[in-house]
């Protein structure tokens, strides 16, 4: 990838582009976004890639820009008007089923989610949704390890008290 | 509770303690502690039981489709973005390396390190004798017709998407698992400058270690030029793989 070999960056693309739509996914709550911000992040990936140094893993430095693209997809909205959203699903579009489904794994997590911090979020999402360790998740979005785990803590405290009995101990 | 409980029982419920005594001895002698670790596990467990979402088929076609346009399209960015031109240019020295290895009579890529790596040697060295160790890239104004056809038209018949041409460039090159080996990094800059050229320069790996493709100035100073050259003395990093 840092030399520019094509032939790594389509296993780089294959290997990571679930998990980084699956992060956008929960950061941005929109299939359509996070769509988006899945191919401006491996954009950005190959545009990159001879910057990058290497003293992460790779798979981290990719959640990076994942979650950077995110927050400019994020900014980028609040400075335009909101667009309602649709109160139904286009009938032409084959693949409406589909995401409807996908969409609903875990509804009620997701909107517990989105009523995080988006600090709070992004950090519950890396950390007991993707996996990542605390330094992975500090590395990821560039704080302390000790921020992580006070967001994490934290997030998952409002998290236990938005989702209430839905979840059993 | 005091921080330093909530801080006890953060890090037990993220097993990042080495010696978690105190934090279990702390959930055992206080209720609302407890209470704290168990809202904590209980919301870990639920969302590490929770899938990742996945692009459809269509969606996935459609992001890749989206990317390989983009990428190909991006020749005015390639100073910000070299790996497209340089990619362009392997894939001309791919075709150069097949055909070498047809007119030498059928060179052998594989049959284990040793022989693949001298069989590489012979292609480096075949390829200088033959041009000067160098085949220019498409545009690249160059004496000889021969080369730069084949490395134009290589860059041009680029197969699309880029999926099908690295399946083809993997079954070409019957020694290397492509779709297992890592990418390679040049670690050693200074055995990088002994042989005169820059880590960035080095543009795909054609054997584990042995050859590579790099990118280099064009004598004459216009445009830049692929070589062949001999890297087995450099120390390899192997990030991707």
């Amino acid at each position: 990838v840092l030399t520019g070999d094509r032939e790594a960056f389509d296993s780089v693309l294959r290997a990571h582009e679930d998990r980084v739509f699956s992060v956008c996914l929960r950061i941005l709550g929109n299939r359509d976004n996070a769509l988006d911000a899945t191919q401006d992040t491996f954009l950005t990936v190959f545009r990159k890639a001879a910057q990058f140094q290497g003293r992460s893993a790779l798979g981290t430095w990719i959640y990076r820009i994942a979650v950077n693209t995110c927050y400019d997809q994020i900014r980028r909205a609040q400075r335009r008007p909101v667009e309602p959203l649709p109160d139904h699903i286009d009938p032409s579009d084959p693949n409406a089923e589909e995401r409807i489904e996908s969409a609903a794994l875990r509804p009620e997590i997701d909107r517990a989610l989105a009523t995080l911090p988006i600090e709070f979020r992004n950090a519950v999402i890396l950390s007991d949704l993707e996996g990542l360790s605390l330094p992975e998740v500090a590395e990821v979005l560039g704080v302390p390890v000790g921020t992580v785990k006070s967001r994490v803590f934290r997030g998952r405290r409002i998290l236990a008290q938005r989702l209430g009995n839905q979840i059993t101990p | 509770m005091h921080e330093h409980d909530l801080d006890l029982i953060a890090a037990l419920a993220d097993g990042s303690l080495d010696d978690d005594t105190e934090a279990r001895a702390l959930v055992e002698s206080c209720p609302e502690c407890r209470a704290e670790y168990e809202s904590q596990m209980t919301v870990i467990r639920l969302l590490a039981s929770t899938p990742g979402a996945e692009m459809t088929d269509a969606e996935r076609a459609a992001v890749h489709r989206y990317l390989w346009t983009e990428l190909r399209a991006s020749p005015a960015r390639s100073s910000s973005s070299p790996w497209y031109r340089w990619g362009y240019a392997a894939a001309g020295l791919f075709v150069l390396v097949g055909l070498v290895a047809v007119l030498n009579g059928g060179l052998q890529l594989g049959g284990g390190e040793s022989g693949a790596a001298e069989s590489f040697s012979e292609v480096a060295d075949n390829a200088t004798d033959e041009g000067g160790g160098q085949v220019p890239l498409a545009g690249v104004p160059e004496e000889g017709s021969g080369p730069t056809t084949t490395a134009a038209a290589a860059a041009e018949s680029l197969p699309y998407p880029f999926s099908d041409y690295a399946a083809e460039t993997r079954a070409k090159r019957q020694d290397v698992d492509a779709a297992t080996a890592p990418t390679a990094r040049v670690e050693d800059e200074e055995c990088l400058e002994r042989l005169g050229l820059d880590s960035q320069q080095v543009v795909d790996r054609l054997d584990l270690d042995q050859v590579y493709l790099v990118l280099m100035p064009a004598e004459d100073g216009a445009g830049e030029t692929v070589t062949f050259v001999a890297l087995g003395e450099c120390r390899i990093a192997y990030v991707d793989g």
